[in-house]
């Protein structure tokens, strides 16, 4: 496959069928901030080619423009349109390389996959702390069966939105418990890195204590964790339980009735798309078929082999969410869905490559304020910490809260008003 | 080897900390690039898919910069090679003491002249941002068969540029006017209107004096062997129907509403002869968008996203010398027209139109056709495609060129390096409502086999011969100096006018001369 690239650029741009303006066009903020080729998917591809070939040799250099990739995976969606190269996978195998030559992980990545280890968080913090976020007057229910899975990022820095979830869930009378010092780093911040080995220890001690509990549902209020046991936990181990995101959830809740939203909130909210909740969501799906040569240079697979291309990604169930908020009036970006734009955080870039982190935000930033919205939300912790960060440096007027913060103001009793809920300590 | 460290920071001061590299990862990844494997083996080396290296790679955000930078390369004699969006083996260097000029953060839209019908854009603009925003204003622009992501710039100034919208929008090379060019030597030569003293615009690629339009790309261009073309105008067309573009659902199956004055026609014409007839018919008539022939097994491509999904379209490939045509209309009125003189020539030539029939396409065709994107489908089959040959002609000879091509293309699918598209694997477009046409024959092969590779190469070679052999016309990939002394000879000596060009720009053969000419007193 690393033979296939054309170098035709594609994996530059969103599809080139939903180009709407110059401004919005691109995809990949690699290539946007860096500039030379190999800052590119298809340069990547490259890489691993010429490495392959003994072109190239594992490097200081190397290694710096391999990582420097949220492995976001726009370039596999542009790609994928109309070709099987899979640009995202193989900037993957590329890490996974570096670390088994003795390379990679980047030194601050290597930092906090110690972290995890030692205290299963990469934030260094004390694993004891994992229950801080947790609010007295939340109900949790030693007994239930549904678990949320709070994540490191919402248990340590985005407080908020662990409390705003979990808020929901008691006021839909959904009884749920917390792994509280028996939950772990999911590992996704490790896998990233290509350190493949790492990220197992944590699933196993993930799942193991999971199935030991004997739990028929994970709610993840994180799109990273989400994604994580989705996609790449299934990939190295079955498990029985049922996962789901928060957005999913609190559909099914409010469709249900089991709350409603009363307050009005009169904004005008923009959604980023999580590359971990939306495209990079989608799982593999398994193909068990045989390639038939059906004439010389041209073989077919039998039945076709799905392309992962991020069409079962969740989407709908956020913007479904907010339409549902009296008062709020959702204006889309240029890039959503399969293919929106990266906030920057992730792959490992805001630990390695913080300017790089903050300057991709500060793009996602300028194409919110574009809309003319006054605030952005999104559903994932990560992102929340980034685009947050791009707020204040590029001194925008955007504020931005989870779509569990916003859907808590509408949750409200009616007597309060939407600005005194906003401000309470959620 | 990279650059001395003074002359690495000698460019490093023009263009600012960041904007060069010469690390060996770089320039390596600059070395790629797509069917560079069958070039190398053409050229006698062993065929992988990377060129010559580079010695550092260099992105300029202005003119000014690439000027300083030409006239840096001159002073130390460093061969330079300028490239855009980077698709193809012409991007390439063609020795080792050279740098790349990546010309990508030179990418604004300068100006867009709703009025006069022309836009002004950098080499960066790729043909879908370009149409993105003058769809704003119910305008259209060429786009290449190379696709929407592909510059603009770079195909009007440095290559041929036709494409599958030619009928309505012409082809690159006759829609370039005004350019700003820099020289090999460093000089900026602002061409045409640009170029007057007072009241200097872009609205026109000539004169006064002699036409250098000839000299700035003439048949197939440059390819970066005659300087830098920085900005260019190139010409716009009102957009062929409702500037409405909602494209739905999720990649790789996306859907599309279709403009309500759209329709789609495939023809089986059964024989060139009817195919040559009706095709200049419906060109005579001024109301297509699209109007190609291609091979049945590139109508099966052109629906399809996947090989898979292409096999299933096995009725399609029973055509005989199949016709497409697409007709839009921005009015009713118009659009009844069109489809009053269709069904005329539908008449008239005792044909039918398939679609709706035989077969209806997914929307998204639609959408593909409006952004130029069906070129790539191409690639399905076996993931490498380039094509051979290559006449702007009358329709006849273009049709004698497919004709005569068949018999070659067999024998080496019978071989089995090339894929089997029964040999009629051709793609003819009309230019401007049968102005004259254009005919390449696209070939599938796979760069991954080397045997497939080195076929191809030899398949290619034969193939453009015979247009030597039969008086058919210069291919438009005869490239570089063995090329162009090898067909020169039979052409009016051209290669001897085209290396007085090269020696009277260029003595010091400093703008990489690989795809074009090098001066005799200096091979490169």
């Amino acid at each position: 496959m690393i033979k296939r690239c054309l170098r035709c650029s594609i994996c530059k741009w969103i599809p080139q069928l939903q180009i709407k303006s110059q401004k919005y066009a691109s995809i990949c903020p690699s290539i946007d901030i860096f500039n030379f080729h190999a800052y590119s998917g298809g340069g990547r591809i490259i890489i691993a080619l010429a490495l392959e070939m003994g072109r190239l040799k594992p490097s200081q250099e190397l290694m710096d423009i391999v990582y420097k990739c949220t492995e976001c995976g726009g370039c596999a969606i542009a790609c994928k349109f109309l070709n099987t190269l899979e640009p995202l996978e193989i900037i993957i195998k590329l890490r996974e390389k570096l670390v088994s030559l003795g390379y990679g992980p980047m030194p601050k990545q290597q930092q906090y996959i110690e972290y995890i280890k030692s205290k299963n968080n990469p934030y260094n913090e004390a694993h004891e702390k994992r229950l801080d976020w947790l609010p007295n007057d939340i109900k949790i229910d030693s007994n239930a069966k549904v678990l949320y899975f709070v994540g490191c990022t919402s248990s340590y820095r985005r407080k908020e939105i662990a409390v705003a979830t979990a808020r929901v869930m008691n006021a839909a009378n959904y009884p749920f418990k917390i792994l509280g010092e028996n939950e772990y780093c999911c590992g996704s911040p490790i896998l990233r890195t290509g350190d493949k080995s790492s990220f197992i220890t944590q699933l196993n001690k993930n799942l193991d204590i999971i199935e030991k509990e004997g739990i028929k549902t994970v709610v993840f209020s994180c799109a990273g964790c989400y994604n994580t046991f989705k996609v790449d936990y299934a990939l190295e181990r079955d498990y029985n339980f049922e996962i789901i995101h928060t957005t999913e959830l609190f559909n099914e809740l409010l469709d249900s009735g089991k709350f409603k939203l009363t307050n009005k909130v009169p904004l005008t909210v923009t959604y980023h798309d999580p590359c971990h909740l939306g495209r990079n969501s989608e799982p593999y799906e398994e193909w068990d078929g045989d390639t038939l040569e059906m004439m010389p240079l041209i073989s077919l697979n039998i039945p076709e082999k799905p392309k992962r291309c991020g069409k079962y990604g969740i989407y709908e169930s956020p913007r479904a969410l907010l339409n549902k908020i009296p008062g709020l009036s959702l204006a889309e970006m240029e890039r959503i869905k399969e293919y929106s734009y990266c906030c920057g955080a992730g792959g490992g870039v805001k630990s390695a490559f913080p300017e790089f982190a903050l300057e991709t935000a500060k793009i996602r930033i300028e194409e919110a304020e574009d809309t003319g919205a006054e605030v952005i939300t999104s559903a994932c912790p990560f992102c929340s910490t980034n685009l947050k960060d791009g707020i204040s440096k590029r001194g925008s007027n955007l504020k931005f809260y989870d779509i569990s913060e916003i859907l808590l103001m509408a949750i409200g009793s009616p007597k309060r008003s939407f600005k005194e809920t906003s401000m309470r300590a959620i | 080897m990279v650059l001395e460290k003074d002359i690495f920071k000698e460019f490093e001061d023009i263009v600012g900390l960041g904007n060069i590299d010469d690390n060996e990862v770089i320039t390596n990844v600059y070395a790629y690039n797509w069917c560079m494997e069958i070039f190398n083996y053409m050229e006698g080396k062993e065929p992988i898919p990377f060129s010559n290296v580079p010695k550092a790679v260099i992105l300029p955000s202005t003119t000014e910069e690439v000027q300083k930078i030409v006239i840096l390369c001159n002073k130390y004699e460093i061969v330079f090679k300028a490239q855009s969006t980077g698709l193809g083996p012409w991007n390439q260097p063609s020795v080792d003491n050279s740098i790349i000029l990546d010309l990508r953060r030179m990418n604004r839209i300068i100006k867009i002249d709703e009025k006069n019908l022309y836009a002004v854009i950098e080499p960066y603009v790729s043909g879908a941002q370009l149409q993105s925003e003058i769809m704003k204003n119910g305008l259209n622009c060429h786009m290449p068969g190379a696709g929407p992501q592909v510059s603009p710039l770079a195909s009007a100034t440095s290559m041929n540029g036709p494409g599958f919208t030619s009928p309505s929008t012409g082809y690159s090379a006759r829609n370039v006017l005004a350019v700003e060019w820099v020289l090999p030597n460093g000089e900026i030569l602002s061409l045409g209107s640009s170029g007057l003293k007072s009241n200097p615009d872009w609205f026109h690629g000539d004169g006064p004096g002699p036409s250098l339009r000839g000299i700035m790309r003439g048949w197939a261009g440059t390819k970066s062997g005659l300087g830098i073309f920085t900005k260019v105008a190139v010409k716009l067309f009102p957009y062929p129907c409702s500037t409405e573009f909602n494209v739905k659902g999720s990649s790789a199956n996306y859907d599309f509403n279709i403009p309500d004055f759209m329709k789609l026609y495939v023809m089986d014409c059964g024989n060139f002869k009817k195919l040559e007839n009706v095709m200049l018919n419906v060109e005579e008539e001024e109301i297509s968008f699209m109007c190609s022939y291609l091979s049945s097994f590139a109508v099966m491509a052109i629906f399809s996203n996947s090989i898979e999904s292409l096999m299933d379209k096995i009725s399609l490939g029973q055509l005989k010398a199949p016709l497409v045509v697409l007709i839009a209309a921005r009015t009713e009125q118009e659009f009844g027209y069109k489809q009053k003189v269709m069904d005329f020539v539908l008449k008239k030539f005792k044909i039918k139109n398939i679609i709706g029939e035989i077969y209806t396409p997914n929307p998204i065709f639609f959408a593909e056709a409006l952004r130029s994107n069906l070129g790539l489908h191409g690639f399905i089959a076996t993931g490498g495609f380039q094509s051979s040959k290559g006449v702007a002609d009358t329709a006849a000879v273009c049709l004698r060129s497919t004709k005569s091509n068949i018999l070659v293309k067999q024998e080496f699918i019978k071989k089995g390096v090339i894929a089997n598209d029964f040999g009629e694997g051709t793609w003819m477009t009309s230019y401007e409502s049968g102005h004259y046409f254009h005919m390449e024959s696209p070939t599938m092969f796979d760069q991954t086999k080397v045997s497939s590779v080195k076929g191809m190469a030899e398949y290619m070679e034969k193939s453009n011969q015979l247009d030597l052999l039969k008086h058919l016309g210069a291919p438009f990939f005869v490239e570089g100096t063995r090329m162009h002394e090898l067909f020169g000879p039979y052409m009016s000596n051209y290669h001897i006018w085209l290396r007085k060009i090269k020696e009277t720009f260029d003595p010091n053969n400093i703008s990489d001369s690989g795809f074009y000419i090098s001066p005799q007193n200096k091979q490169n």
